[in-house]
């Protein structure tokens, strides 16, 4: 005979302020098999969950109903409970008063009760047809693969690196240090951001535990969480890279000029080059493209070679192919980063039109001391220093036009340009920035921000609606400011515009090779806002940096020590433990029709041949268990665990036998 | 100029502005983000409209000229609520202060009213001359009847040591 436990938590009053415990707690007393009904205030407490202990020892419990929060929220912590007073976890049913109850009906508190009753009716119906499921422990690999190498991905390769796993990091450049590599200083301390930088890459360049494979694509992804196995593109540079030793002999005799990528086309380089003066690794690079030999081979004719003769190292090889690597990893950080917003889209700045229209990125380049200008501020087409600078503030952010988010780190950029702007040009430059709503929340930007003021750094509130180029090159346009509310026309002889971040152009190939999922703003979505930051809802794979979200610099390393901590979390003891709520097939019923194998959006089904018959298999550690083959299935042969047929039409009978009592019909 | 007001056309007057905030140093009108607690909180405001944050905000873009010459600045009831409960410490009083100056540099015309006042401080040795006090059965008294004891006259030193600061403006 089972004996059924059912423990009502009032949640504070988040549920007894409007369902009547007490009286929930006498109906459950009266339902068939319940042997012991009980309230408390908090069932998640150490006395409440206690309290269920005990009472599964004292009153030989074998089922228990816990009437509280989501199952999102505690299921896991009464499993807990209920497995360390000797019964199987998978044995608790939970109920949801509060997300489903006394949440969405806190203004009709009796209809409240009414549902609440019903559906303790439902988990007692349901529990009783429970059965006791084990945990599997698989072995994992314990290498991991992180794609991307910027600050994100250097910072999570190094943790991991430090804590003794053997980490692949993938870059799509020759060079890794992403986008922070191209910024001149940072925000809110003012560091040089090459100097922070360039350590880190070295670091992980020469980290024993560290395989580095830059100019490279990850382009195929198998496997389940603990063993995956990925194939890595590795595009030929045409220079071996053991051999080159960085002296850019090659790059002073080539003779085709190419635009330079590092520094957003402001300059050039040349067909074989260096991708910038700190690049990690060292090595030259031959841009396909450009290289009249390469470009002319396919002519059988050999033309040029001019760093081939110049290269004292023999490093340089017209015969490399592109190579394919297989890797196989127990988990995966995903740190792709983003990409800045094209201001071509935004027709009525200039950008593109105006050469004195500038983007935020552009000015970076142009601040630095490795950039096109040596670090002088000059508009960069026409090689003049300004008198007057204007930054306009949510170029393709806050805006439904483009992305309606908010760019974040927009304001903090143009707050440093413009104290770079006053500290190399001192008094004889005027300042402006057009804003919508100054946004300096981290730690020490809003210091940062009147660090700015301090520096006579004039804020105008308001946007232009457009920019316009008068016959002598330089630019005015109108803006309406709030806090006089007055009309004014600023004249200006650079604008730059502080252009947000999207996501980067090929997140729709990453997130499609990686099956992870996608916010509507288009980033990589984690598996929860608030308590899940840092997962895909794949398991095994992490997120890390602005690929997830636009982000400075503070929060991407943040987020990228906390991706790879939660990959050691994972990986450490060389197996994990998967939940066993997964779809079952049941060989006899099973037609091989392949529906399932079909519609399964994690790609769990592979069919096996066994003699004649074709039979649909769950590869476990891949299945989510959301249910859809057990659903689509015509032959009823894939069940969900724990959600069969009779579990599920238990719950819907005992939902409607108190309507037939009321005298509603079934029929 | 980098700047014009497309209304009046005036343009900054980045001359006066330096000046201003040379005398404001340590109370750094610069620092003004907007936030608009004086104008909330201004007792001018709720009599005459006068706008402190707009006067911060054309004093930092230069636009010093239409205001020195307005009347707006002699509004200023000088309660000193926004100087007590500025969050930037660039509070209005001191930038409208600065203003009146200027204005009386520029030989601006002051208002008839504060003119007086300067001439009873000579007189009396206060602003405001002394009042007669009405009764609700509308009898008035002053000092003398209610036997208040009678103040002096300012000393001559005083009155000179006045003239001599009035004239070094």
């Amino acid at each position: 005979m089972t004996r059924i436990g059912v423990y009502v938590c009032h949640c504070g009053l988040n549920i007894a302020g409007t369902v009547d415990v007490e009286k929930v707690t006498e109906y459950a007393k009266s339902l068939p098999n319940v042997a012991i009904a009980k309230h408390y205030k908090y069932m998640c407490s150490d006395p409440g969950q206690r309290m269920i202990q005990d009472d599964i020892k004292a009153h030989k419990l074998d089922r228990v109903v816990i009437a509280t929060c989501s199952p999102r929220m505690h299921e896991e912590t009464f499993r807990k409970a209920v497995a360390e007073a000797g019964l199987n976890p998978y044995l608790v049913e939970i109920v949801n008063l509060r997300e489903h109850v006394s949440w969405p009906h806190a203004h009709e508190p009796e209809k409240a009760t009414e549902k609440a009753k019903a559906l303790v009716r439902m988990g007692v119906a349901r529990v009783k047809l429970l059965e006791p499921l084990r945990r599997r422990k698989v072995s994992v690999s314990k290498d991991v693969l992180i794609v991307g190498g910027g600050i994100a991905g250097i910072q999570a390769s190094l943790d991991l690196a430090n804590a003794g796993f053997k980490v692949f990091l993938v870059e799509k450049s020759p060079s890794i240090g992403g986008r922070m590599a191209q910024l001149d200083k940072t925000f809110p301390t003012l560091d040089c951001s090459a100097c922070i930088l360039t350590p880190k890459m070295v670091d992980v360049v020469k980290h024993p535990n560290v395989t580095l494979l830059t100019n490279s694509e990850v382009i195929d992804v198998k496997g389940f969480v603990g063993n995956y196995e990925v194939s890595v593109l590795k595009r030929p540079r045409y220079v071996v890279e053991d051999k080159c030793v960085g002296c850019e002999l090659c790059t002073k005799v080539c003779p085709v000029k190419v635009p330079d990528k590092f520094n957003e086309k402001l300059g050039q380089t040349r067909a074989i080059s260096i991708y910038s003066s700190h690049a990690v690794p060292k090595v030259a690079i031959v841009d396909p493209d450009h290289c009249l030999r390469l470009k002319l081979k396919d002519a059988k004719k050999e033309v040029c070679g001019k760093c081939l003769q110049a290269c004292e190292a023999r490093a340089i090889d017209f015969e490399q192919q592109p190579e394919t690597v297989q890797l196989k990893v127990g988990a995966i950080v995903l740190a792709v980063g983003s990409e800045v917003f094209d201001a071509l889209e935004m027709p009525e700045y200039g950008y593109g039109r105006f050469p004195n229209v500038i983007s935020n990125i552009e000015f970076e380049r142009i601040s630095d001391a490795s950039g096109p200008t040596g670090g002088k501020i000059v508009s960069p087409r026409t090689d003049k220093q300004p008198k007057n600078i204007a930054f306009v503030q949510c170029v393709g952010s806050r805006d439904k036009r483009f992305h309606e988010y908010c760019c974040r780190v927009g304001c903090m950029v143009s707050l440093k340009q413009a104290i770079l702007a006053r500290e190399k040009m001192g008094e004889d430059v005027n300042i402006y920035i057009c804003y919508n709503d100054l946004r300096s929340f981290g730690k020490g930007y809003e210091e940062f921000y009147r660090r700015a003021r301090d520096l006579d750094v004039n804020f105008v509130a308001g946007i232009p609606s457009d920019v316009r180029m008068a016959a002598d090159g330089s630019l005015y346009f109108d803006v309406f400011e709030r806090g006089t509310n007055k009309l004014l026309e600023m004249h200006a002889d650079m604008v730059v515009l502080a252009n947000g971040l999207v996501p980067s152009a090929d997140i729709a190939r990453i997130n499609e090779l990686f099956h992870a999922s996608r916010s509507s703003d288009g980033f990589l979505l984690e598996a929860h806002p608030k308590l899940r930051p840092l997962e895909c809802s794949t398991a095994g794979i992490f997120l890390a940096g602005a690929c997830q979200g636009p982000k400075d610099i503070p929060d991407t390393v943040a987020q990228a020590s906390g991706a790879a901590a939660k990959a050691v979390d994972m990986l450490s003891s060389g197996e994990i433990e998967l939940e066993p709520l997964k779809a079952v097939v049941d060989e006899d019923l099973c037609s091989g029709c392949r529906v399932c194998e079909s519609i399964c959006p994690f790609l769990a089904i592979e069919m096996k041949q066994e003699g004649e018959k074709l039979r649909a298999e769950v590869i476990e550690a891949v299945c989510q268990g959301c249910g859809l083959c057990g659903a689509a299935c015509p032959t009823h042969a894939i069940k969900i665990q724990q959600y069969g047929s009779n579990q599920v039409l238990a719950q819907v009978d005992a939902a409607l036998a108190e309507a037939q009592v009321k005298g509603g019909s079934r029929s | 100029m980098s700047l014009v007001d497309s209304m009046s056309m005036a343009k900054p007057n980045l001359e006066s502005r330096k000046k201003i905030l040379a005398k404001l140093r340590g109370r750094e009108l610069i620092n003004c983000f907007q936030c608009m607690k004086c104008t909330s909180g201004c007792t001018a405001l709720k009599l005459l409209e006068l706008k402190p944050h707009e006067i911060e905000k054309l004093v930092n873009l230069g636009l010093v000229d239409e205001l020195a010459s307005s009347d707006i600045i002699w509004t200023c009831a000088t309660c000193l609520k926004c100087v007590e409960r500025c969050p930037q410490k660039a509070s209005p009083y001191h930038v409208i202060i600065a203003l009146r100056n200027l204005a009386v540099e520029r030989e601006a015309k002051v208002p008839e009213e504060l003119m007086k006042g300067i001439s009873r401080i000579l007189e009396i040795g206060l602003a405001w001359s002394f009042q007669d006090v009405v009764t609700r059965k509308m009898e008035t008294f002053d000092r003398e009847s209610l036997r208040l004891p009678k103040i002096d006259s300012p000393k001559e030193s005083f009155q000179a040591a006045f003239m001599k600061a009035l004239e070094e403006r």
